[in-house]
């Protein structure tokens, strides 16, 4: 753990400048440039917003805000799943090249969709105003929640970077896993109203994304304070996914050269 | 050339400086390659066949020396630096650098094609270990000797491949380390810049202070420049000694 700290400490100012660099070409070469960062996000969220609202007819009060809050972190955690799991086999150039602690690719990644995650909260927040929803103070729970989000995410994300070089259809499978997880964490729906009862409170519970999504909502929609245990256990458990992945990654990072 | 030879009896004066040490070196390649998730399941029982690249390899170079390493292909010379640079780590034995920087000369790192040529010179910099204020002071004169003229501030993408390489090879060769690892000699460019990055290269590999290992198929390039050769074959030591003494030999075992 102590060379982890090191390593970040020493690399994080390339992992910023990488980010940086990926954004600035995903946009250098369109028409529209730096736009596409706020109309992409903003169009896929009016159309689940339409379809699931108005052709489902769901009576969710302040429907638009409560997708878009949903949509925001779970792109998130999305990205960051099917972005690990080829980060090393894309990045085959620079791994046999030279030595780099392999999660500072992940964490260069993690930055630029942070960048995003922060673009989509502001157009949430537009919405929000637009639609007069209440504004309360337990806002600020953002930051918490989505420190807890991207702990876990990080976890998730070092160990599908692990196991997504040597297995050449991981991507397959964490396909299908997230496209599950997609609809089973409320990102268009109430778990707690549309699914009463032990399946609706198992959900919550047992899925990161849906409970982080749940208490999103909690404290920027309702204005309600969000469930603090809740929070302290899935950090916990990030940490624990996050001490896995690092171990998994010291242990057999000089040897990516070697498979690729 | 001149320099090389001042430089050894330099060399003798203060030697025992050791630059590296490389001890009982064992490199495996498992066959772990990629699988599928199917095929793993019954990996979990199978023996997984094994190749060894490197079978227990010691050597020192001391400090200022320039050690060519020969062999025939697959002998293990190139898996080697790469141990050595950090980039594998060894099954078995030591890589001791006694606290030296180390690179090893690879072209366009890390270089993203959609970014101007002076942002690639700091994103190339900082992954071969610079902080971005080394890299700062040496920008000058990484664009100077690149000589691209005001492309340096366009996308690498409009560059022609003989640009491509002068900004790559002035980065790794102005942005200098101790130990300095060489996979084939480049000269790269049009004929002009080929005898600059030749000369500058000479120039990097014979500076005293700095130590080189360079792994090449050109026997006039060992000779030239090296202090000492290492001839390897299948994972091991053939013989170690000057270029006089090695290289005829060498010669006369790749002819049969």
């Amino acid at each position: 753990m102590k060379k982890f700290f090191f390593n970040i400490k020493k690399y994080y100012k390339y992992a910023i400048r990488s980010a940086k660099a990926e954004l600035k070409s995903e946009v250098s070469d369109s028409y529209l440039n730096w736009l596409w960062w706020i109309i992409e996000p903003l169009c896929f969220m009016l159309i689940y917003t339409f379809v699931f609202g108005f052709v489902f007819k769901n009576d969710e009060p302040y429907f638009a805000s409560f997708v878009f809050v949903g949509q925001t972190a779970w792109d998130f955690f999305n990205r960051m799943a099917t972005g690990s799991v080829r980060l090393i086999t894309n990045n085959k150039d620079l791994v046999t090249k030279v030595y780099i602690p392999k999660y500072i690719l992940l964490l260069a990644k993690s930055f630029t969709y942070l960048f995003k995650m922060g673009i989509a909260f502001l157009i949430t927040f537009c919405i929000m105003l637009f639609q007069h929803v209440p504004f309360t103070l337990n806002i600020l729970y953002i930051i918490p929640i989505v420190l807890v989000l991207y702990v876990i995410s990080f976890g998730v994300g070092m160990i599908l970077m692990h196991f997504g070089v040597f297995l050449n259809d991981l991507a397959n499978l964490t396909n299908i896993v997230l496209r599950m997880m997609f609809y089973l964490s409320g990102v268009f729906y109430n778990i707690k109203r549309r699914l009463s009862g032990r399946i609706g409170f198992l959900l919550l519970r047992v899925n990161p994304i849906a409970f982080l999504m749940n208490e999103l909502r909690k404290c920027l929609i309702d204005g309600v304070n969000p469930s603090l245990e809740g929070l302290l256990f899935w950090l916990a458990a990030g940490v624990v996914l996050c001490a896995i992945g690092v171990h998994a990654i010291h242990k057999n990072e000089n040897s990516y050269a070697k498979v690729i | 050339m001149k320099k090389a030879k001042d430089k050894k009896i330099v060399g003798k004066k203060d030697d025992k400086n050791i630059a590296v040490t490389v001890s009982n070196l064992h490199i495996k390649y498992r066959g772990i390659t990629k699988t599928s998730i199917r095929a793993s399941w019954r990996h979990m029982t199978d023996k997984v066949e094994v190749f060894e690249a490197l079978k227990g390899v010691s050597f020192e170079i001391e400090e200022g020396k320039i050690l060519g390493i020969v062999g025939k292909n697959g002998s293990g010379k190139s898996t080697m630096l790469r141990a050595i640079a950090g980039i594998f780590s060894p099954d078995k034995g030591k890589i001791d650098l006694h606290g030296h920087s180390i690179s090893l000369l690879s072209i366009g790192v890390g270089f993203n094609k959609k970014l101007t040529g002076r942002e690639n010179i700091y994103l190339s910099g900082m992954l071969l270990g610079f902080s971005e204020e080394e890299i700062a002071k040496k920008e000058r004169e990484i664009i100077e000797f690149a000589d691209i003229g005001k492309f340096i501030y366009k996308p690498v993408r409009t560059y022609s491949s003989g640009m491509y390489s002068k900004l790559a090879f002035a980065i790794t060769a102005i942005l200098e380390t101790d130990i300095m690892l060489i996979d084939e000699v480049l000269s790269v460019g049009d004929a002009k810049f080929k005898e600059k990055s030749y000369n500058k290269m000479k120039e990097l590999i014979s500076d005293e202070h700095r130590t080189v290992i360079i792994v090449s198929h050109s026997l006039g390039t060992i000779r030239e420049l090296c202090d000492e050769v290492l001839w390897l074959n299948d994972g091991k030591i053939m013989m170690k000694g000057s270029a006089e003494e090695i290289l005829p030999k060498y010669e006369e075992f790749m002819k049969n």
